[in-house]
C-alpha cells in the first residue's frame, strides 16, 4: 500500500471544485455541512407542504394514502437526520476550532470523512424515490410493522441503510469533537472559561458518541429480520416489538438532546452579545446543560406510556420527565436574567434567539402536559405531540440555528446578512411558525391523531387544518426570503469587519473570513468571553481595537493537506451500505455489492493511514512522516511560537512532542499524553532557555 | 335502534365561551405592553379561533365516565398552571426586551452582572417543588385509573386490532356465557365498568375512545387492558392512534352505549336466524358461493376461535386469498361499515362491494379476495349478484 500512496500525490488544490472535493479544513466543511443540510432542509419542507395541501381540507384525494405515509416519514427522517443535526454539524465545524483558538479539528481528514458519509447516507435515503419505495413506516419506524409481512417493498431497507450510513458520520464527527474540545483549547481556556457553545457542543457530542450505537443495534437487528429470517421484532417467532420501541427511544430521547443543545449554546452566544453584557449564571447554565445531558437517558419510556408498561414503570418514567423541564426552566430564566439590565440590540441574530427562547416556553410547557402520564394517555400520538414537536425543533432548535447563521454568516463571508430582510424573515417565521403549530394543539387535544392522511368533515377538524396549512405558506414565504438574502448578501463587497457586534468570542479577533490558519499565533486566554478582556483592556489603555490580528505568510504556518481517501472511504462506506439493497437471491452470495464497498474501504483507510506530507514540504526540511501510525496531521494547532521559530531550527513544521513516560511522539497540542496519560514535555523549551 | 343525540354538546359551548373569556382577558393584559409587539396578539388570536372552532366529536373534551373525566381533570388543571406560567415568563421575556432596548447614544457599557446565588437557587427550586407536587398527583391518578374500582363487576370485552378495522369478543355477552364476535361497533351497557382486553393478531394498535378514555396500544405480544366507564347513553367516537399502515387513517370505529335492558336485549337476540327473501336467498348463495365472501366473514353468528385462527393463519404465509375479515352477523343494524367509515346505507354498500377500494384505499379486501382480481380491481360479479348481495346483507338483523 505504501506504494500506491507514493505514487498519488497529495492533492494540492486551494480553489475550484477539487479543492472543495479534498478540503480537510474545518470551515470549508463546516459550509459543505450547511448547503447540503439547507438544500435537505428544502426537501423536507417540501414534504411538509405535500402533508399540508393533503390535510388543508377534509376527505381530500390529492395524493393516496402511501404516498402520504412516504411524506410524513421522509419529512421526519429528513428534518431530523438530514437538517437539524448537520445543520449544528455545520456549526460545530465552523465555529468550534475558532472559538477555542485552534488551527483546525483534531482529526482533519475524519472530519472531511464525517461531511461525505453524511452527504451519501442523505442521498442513499433519498435514492429510495427513484425507485419508488421511499420507507412509510415512521421516522420511529415501529416494529413489527416494518417487517417484511407488512412492508414487502425495500423501503424500510433504505432507511435502515441510509440510517447506517449516517450513524457512521455522526459518530466519526462526534469523537472527532470531544477530542477537539478536550485537547485543542487554546492555552489558559479552562473548562469552565469555554464559551456555551462549546459546552453544548461538547455534551451533544458526548450524547452522540453514547446514543448512536444503541439506534445502530437496533437497525442491525431490524435488516437482519428483514432480510435474513431472524426474529428479534417477529411476534411468531419469539420476538418483541416493544424490544424495538426500548431500543429507539434509548437512542431517540438523548436524540431529542442532540437536536436541542447546539441551538441553546447558540442562543447562550448571541443573547449576551447583544445585550452587551455576559450570560447570567453561566456555570449554572453549564451545568443545567450536563444536567440535561444526563437526565436525557432516564426519560425514554415517556414515549411509550400508552404501550402498557404498568403503573410503576410509567410513574418513574414520569417523574424523571418532570424533572427535566427544572433544568430546561433554569436555563430560561438565565436567559432572561441574561437580558436584564442589559442593552439590547434587536438585530436579525438577536431576533431569532428571543423567538427561540419565546417559542422554546410553549414547547417547554406542552412537554411538561405531556410528561403527566394520565393525561398523556389523551395526547400521545395526537396533533397535540405534533405542535409540541415542532415548537420545540422548529421555533427550538431551526430558530437557534437561524440565529446562528445570521451571527456568525459575517465572520464566514466577511458580508453582513441584509438586516430589512432578516428581519422580515424573523417575522415571517414567527408568526408563520405560529399559525402553522399552535393550531395543533387544540385539533390533537380535539382528537386528531398523527399520520393520517385524511380525516371526515364530522370531526369539526377543517377550519385549523386550514389555518395550518395557510401558515406553511407564510414559512415557505420567509425561506425563500431568507435564499433572496443570501443571494443579494453574497454578491456585494464584504462590508462586515472583523468584529460587527462587538462579540465576546475569540473567533472575532481575527480576520472575516478566517484565513486558512485562523490564528497567526495561538491566543492565551486570561477568562471567560476572551476578547471583550481584550477590548475592554485596550479601550480602557486609550487605544481601543479596530484591527484584526495581522496576517502572516501562509506558508509559515503548515496545515493539514488536503487529500482524497477520506473521500475514497466515504464512498466505500456507501457501497457498503447501500449494496445491501441488492439481493442477487443465490444461495451463497446473496449480497455481493457490500464486500466491493468493504474493500474500498479497506483501500481507503489503508492509503490515508499511509499518505505522504504534501509535495510542496518535501523540498525544504520537512521529514517524511509516511509510516508512522501517528496522524500526519499532527501540526494542526502548532504551539504558539510556531510562526516566529527560526526557519533552521529543527524542523519548523514537523516539531514533535515526546512522551516523557512511553516514548511516544504526540502532537504538539497535546498537553498530556493520549497512550500512556503522562505528562508532556516540549522538547523546544529546554533548549530555548538553556 | 336510531342514532342516539351525541354527548357533551351544550358543555362544549359553556367551554367555548369560558375559553374565550379568557382570551379576551389574556389580550388586554399583553396590549398593555407595547402595541407593536406582534407576539401575544396573535397567540391572542389563535386561541380566539380555537375557542370559536366547534368542539369535535372525537374530543378530549366533553368527557363522560370516570376515566376520561379525572384524565381531563389532570389536564385542565395542568392548562390553567401552565397559562399562568406562560403569562409569566413570557411577560417577563416580553418586559426585559422593551424595557432594556438599546437606546440611542449609549455608549457606556452596562453594569456586567455575572449571576445572583439567591435568585438562581429560587428559581430552581420553586419548579421543583411544582414538579414534584405534580408528580404525586398524577402518580396517584395513574395507580387509580389502572384498574376498575374494586367490586366494580366488570364486563369484559377483548377488542382485536387488525389491519385496518376492530374485532370485538365478548366472551359472557348477557351474564349468561353468551359468546358474541362483532366487528367495529361497541356495544355497551351505561353506568357499568368495561374491561377491554386488547389483542393484536398483526402489528400494533392503539384503542382509544377520547370521551371515555385514553389510549391504551394494542400489542401483538401484550396482553394489554383497559377499563372505562360511560355514565350516559349516546354514541362515542373512536379510532386506531398508532400508525399501522396504509388505512391507518382509516381504522375507526363507534361505541354504542345503550341503556342496560337495551344492550342485554340485543346480546339475547345476538345472531338470531334473519328473515330472508327470495332475492336475499340469492344473495347468501353468492355470499357463501362464487363471491366468496364467506372465506373471510362470518355472517351467521359468532367466529369460532378455530374459524379466526385459521384466517390469520392463511393472512401471515400468503399474499393472496384470505385474511381475517369483520364479523357481519347483524350487519343492517349498525350505523356504518367499513370501520366506523361510512353511513351504512344501499347505496354506499352498492359502493363498496363494486370496489371498496374507492372507499377505503389499501384494504385487504380489494387486494385478496378472488372477485376483485380484475384489470380495474372492480368485482367479477354480476349487477344482479351484486344486487342480490346488498340485499342478503341489509336483511342481516
Amino acid at each position: 500500500m505504501a506504494t500506491l500512496t507514493d505514487v498519488i500525490d497529495r492533492p494540492s488544490s486551494q480553489s475550484g471544485l477539487w479543492s472543495w472535493i479534498t478540503t480537510v479544513d474545518h470551515k470549508r466543511i463546516g459550509v459543505l455541512y450547511g448547503v447540503t443540510a439547507f438544500i435537505f432542509l428544502l426537501l423536507g419542507g417540501l414534504e411538509a407542504g405535500v402533508i399540508r395541501l393533503q390535510l388543508a381540507v377534509p376527505d381530500n384525494t390529492l395524493v393516496d394514502p402511501d404516498t402520504f405515509n412516504q411524506m410524513f416519514t421522509m419529512h421526519g427522517t429528513t428534518m431530523i437526520f438530514l437538517v437539524i443535526m448537520p445543520l449544528s454539524a455545520s456549526f460545530f465545524n465552523f465555529v468550534i476550532p475558532l472559538a477555542i483558538g485552534a488551527r483546525d479539528v483534531a482529526f482533519p481528514r475524519l472530519n472531511a470523512f464525517s461531511y461525505w458519509v453524511f452527504l451519501f447516507g442523505g442521498l442513499l435515503l433519498n435514492a429510495s424515490f427513484l425507485t419508488n419505495q421511499a420507507p412509510d413506516a415512521g421516522w420511529f419506524s415501529y416494529a413489527n410493522l416494518t417487517e417484511k409481512p407488512f412492508s414487502a417493498n425495500q423501503g424500510l431497507d433504505y432507511w435502515a441503510l441510509g440510517l447506517q450510513v449516517l450513524g457512521v458520520s455522526s459518530l466519526a464527527a462526534a469523537f472527532n469533537f470531544v477530542v477537539t474540545i478536550v485537547n485543542m483549547r487554546a492555552p489558559g481556556m479552562s473548562l469552565m472559561r469555554m464559551p456555551l457553545f462549546v459546552w453544548m457542543t461538547l455534551v451533544t457530542s458526548i450524547l452522540l458518541v453514547l446514543a448512536f450505537p444503541v439506534i445502530t443495534v437496533g437497525l442491525i437487528e431490524l435488516t437482519f429480520d428483514r432480510n435474513f429470517g431472524t426474529n428479534f421484532f417477529v411476534p411468531e417467532g419469539g420476538g418483541d416489538p416493544i424490544l424495538w420501541q426500548h431500543l429507539f427511544w434509548v437512542f431517540g430521547h438523548p436524540e431529542v438532546y442532540i437536536l436541542i443543545l447546539p441551538a441553546m449554546g447558540i442562543v447562550s452566544e448571541v443573547l449576551p452579545t447583544f445585550s452587551r453584557k455576559p450570560l447570567f449564571g453561566y456555570p449554572v447554565v453549564v451545568f443545567s446543560g450536563v444536567v440535561i445531558g444526563i437526565m436525557g437517558w432516564a426519560v425514554w419510556s415517556h414515549h411509550m406510556f400508552t404501550v402498557g408498561l404498568g403503573p410503576v414503570a410509567v410513574s418513574v418514567f414520569m417523574i424523571t420527565t418532570m424533572l427535566i423541564a427544572v433544568p430546561t426552566g433554569v436555563k430560561i430564566f438565565n436567559w432572561i436574567g441574561t437580558l436584564w439590565g442589559g442593552q439590547i440590540d434587536l438585530k436579525t441574530a438577536m431576533l431569532f434567539a428571543l423567538g427561540f427562547v419565546a417559542l422554546f416556553i410553549v414547547g417547554g410547557l406542552s412537554g411538561v402536559s405531556h410528561a403527566v402520564a394520565p393525561s398523556d394517555n389523551q395526547q400521545q400520538d395526537t396533533y397535540y405531540i405534533v405542535a409540541h414537536i415542532h415548537y420545540v425543533l422548529f421555533g427550538g432548535a431551526l430558530f437557534g440555528i437561524f440565529a446562528g447563521v445570521y451571527y456568525w454568516f459575517p465572520k464566514l463571508t466577511g458580508k453582513l446578512l441584509h438586516e430589512g430582510i432578516g428581519k422580515l424573515h424573523f417575522w415571517l417565521y414567527f408568526i408563520g411558525m405560529n399559525i402553522t403549530f399552535f393550531p395543533m394543539h387544540y385539533l390533537g387535544l380535539n382528537g386528531m391523531p398523527r399520520r393520517i392522511y385524511t380525516y371526515a368533515s364530522e370531526f369539526g377538524w377543517d377550519g385549523l387544518n386550514m389555518l395550518a396549512s395557510l401558515g406553511y405558506l407564510v414559512l415557505l414565504a420567509g425561506t425563500l426570503l431568507f435564499i433572496v438574502n443570501l443571494m443579494i448578501s453574497l454578491r456585494k463587497e464584504p462590508d462586515a469587519g472583523h468584529d460587527p457586534w462587538d462579540a465576546p468570542g475569540l473567533e472575532w479577533s481575527i480576520a472575516s473570513p478566517p484565513p486558512t490558519y485562523n490564528f497567526a499565533t495561538i491566543p492565551q486566554v486570561e477568562g471567560l468571553d476572551q476578547y471583550w478582556i481584550e477590548k475592554r483592556r485596550a479601550e480602557a489603555e486609550g487605544h481601543p481595537i479596530t484591527e484584526p490580528e495581522a496576517p502572516v505568510d501562509p506558508s509559515t504556518i503548515h496545515m493539514p493537506s488536503p487529500s482524497y481517501w477520506p473521500l475514497v472511504t466515504a464512498i466505500g462506506v456507501l457501497i457498503l451500505g447501500g449494496g445491501m439493497l441488492v439481493d442477487t437471491g443465490w444461495d451463497y452470495i446473496r449480497f455481493p455489492i457490500p464486500f466491493i464497498g468493504g474493500l474500498i474501504c479497506f483501500i481507503g483507510i489503508v492509503a490515508w493511514a499511509n499518505e505522504p506530507p504534501a509535495k510542496e514540504h518535501a523540498g525544504d526540511d520537512h521529514h517524511p512522516e509516511a509510516g508512522h501510525g501517528a496522524e500526519p496531521h499532527a501540526m494542526v494547532a502548532a504551539p504558539v511560537a510556531v510562526a516566529e521559530r527560526p526557519a533552521g531550527a529543527a524542523a519548523a513544521h514537523s516539531v514533535r512532542l515526546i512522551c516523557s513516560n512511553c516514548g511516544n511522539q504526540l502532537s504538539t497540542n497535546f498537553r498530556f499524553c493520549p497512550y500512556c496519560g503522562g505528562a508532556v514535555e516540549n522538547p523546544a523549551e529546554p533548549h530555548q532557555e538553556g | 335502534m336510531g342514532l342516539l343525540p351525541f354527548r357533551g354538546e351544550e358543555s362544549q359551548t359553556q367551554r367555548a365561551r369560558d375559553k374565550k373569556g379568557n382570551t379576551t382577558h389574556m389580550s388586554k393584559r399583553l396590549s398593555i405592553s407595547r402595541k407593536h409587539f406582534l407576539l401575544l396578539g396573535l397567540t391572542a388570536i389563535l386561541l380566539l379561533v380555537m375557542a370559536c372552532a366547534p368542539d369535535a366529536k372525537q374530543s378530549t373534551f366533553g368527557t363522560s365516565g370516570p376515566v376520561a373525566e379525572k384524565q381531563l381533570l389532570l389536564f385542565n388543571v395542568l392548562l390553567w398552571v401552565m397559562v399562568a406560567v406562560f403569562i409569566l415568563v413570557e411577560g417577563v421575556l416580553l418586559y426585559a426586551i422593551i424595557k432594556f432596548r438599546r437606546r440611542p447614544g449609549q455608549t457606556e457599557l452596562p453594569p456586567q452582572t455575572h449571576g445572583h446565588t439567591a435568585l438562581e437557587i429560587t428559581w430552581t427550586v420553586i419548579p421543583t417543588i411544582l414538579i414534584l407536587g405534580l408528580g404525586i398527583w398524577s402518580t396517584i391518578t395513574l395507580f387509580e385509573l389502572d384498574q376498575p374500582p374494586a367490586g366494580a363487576d366488570a364486563l369484559e370485552v377483548t377488542a382485536v386490532g387488525h389491519q385496518w378495522w376492530w374485532e370485538f369478543e365478548y366472551p359472557d355477552a348477557n351474564g349468561n356465557g353468551k359468546r358474541i364476535t362483532t366487528a367495529n361497533e361497541l356495544r355497551i351497557p351505561v353506568d357499568k365498568a368495561i374491561r377491554i382486553n386488547l389483542r393484536s393478531d398483526d402489528v400494533i394498535h392503539s384503542f382509544w375512545v377520547p370521551k371515555l378514555a385514553g389510549k391504551v396500544d394494542v400489542v401483538p405480544t401484550r396482553e394489554n387492558y383497559m377499563w372505562f366507564q360511560a355514565d350516559e347513553t349516546g354514541i362515542f367516537y373512536g379510532q386506531c392512534a398508532e400508525f399501522c399502515g396504509v388505512a391507518h387513517a382509516q381504522m375507526r370505529f363507534l361505541v354504542q352505549v345503550l341503556p342496560q335492558e337495551d344492550y342485554l336485549a340485543w346480546a339475547e337476540s345476538f345472531g338470531e336466524a334473519p328473515v330472508l327473501s327470495a332475492q336475499a336467498q340469492a344473495g347468501q348463495t353468492v355470499f357463501n358461493g362464487t363471491g366468496g365472501c364467506v372465506v373471510c366473514h362470518t355472517a351467521n353468528g359468532s367466529d369460532s376461535p378455530a374459524v379466526v385462527a385459521g384466517r390469520v393463519q392463511g393472512f401471515m404465509t400468503s399474499d393472496t386469498g384470505i385474511a381475517p375479515g369483520p364479523n357481519l352477523t347483524d350487519l343492517a343494524t349498525r350505523e356504518r361499515f367499513g370501520a366506523g367509515l361510512v353511513e351504512l346505507n344501499r347505496q354506499n354498500l352498492r359502493q363498496w362491494l363494486r370496489d371498496p377500494e374507492v372507499i377505503k384505499p389499501g384494504n385487504y379486501m380489494s387486494e385478496r379476495a378472488a372477485i376483485y382480481q380484475t384489470a380495474d380491481g372492480r368485482a367479477s360479479l354480476s349487477e344482479s349478484d351484486i344486487s342480490s348481495l346488498l340485499e342478503y346483507l341489509l336483511s342481516l338483523k
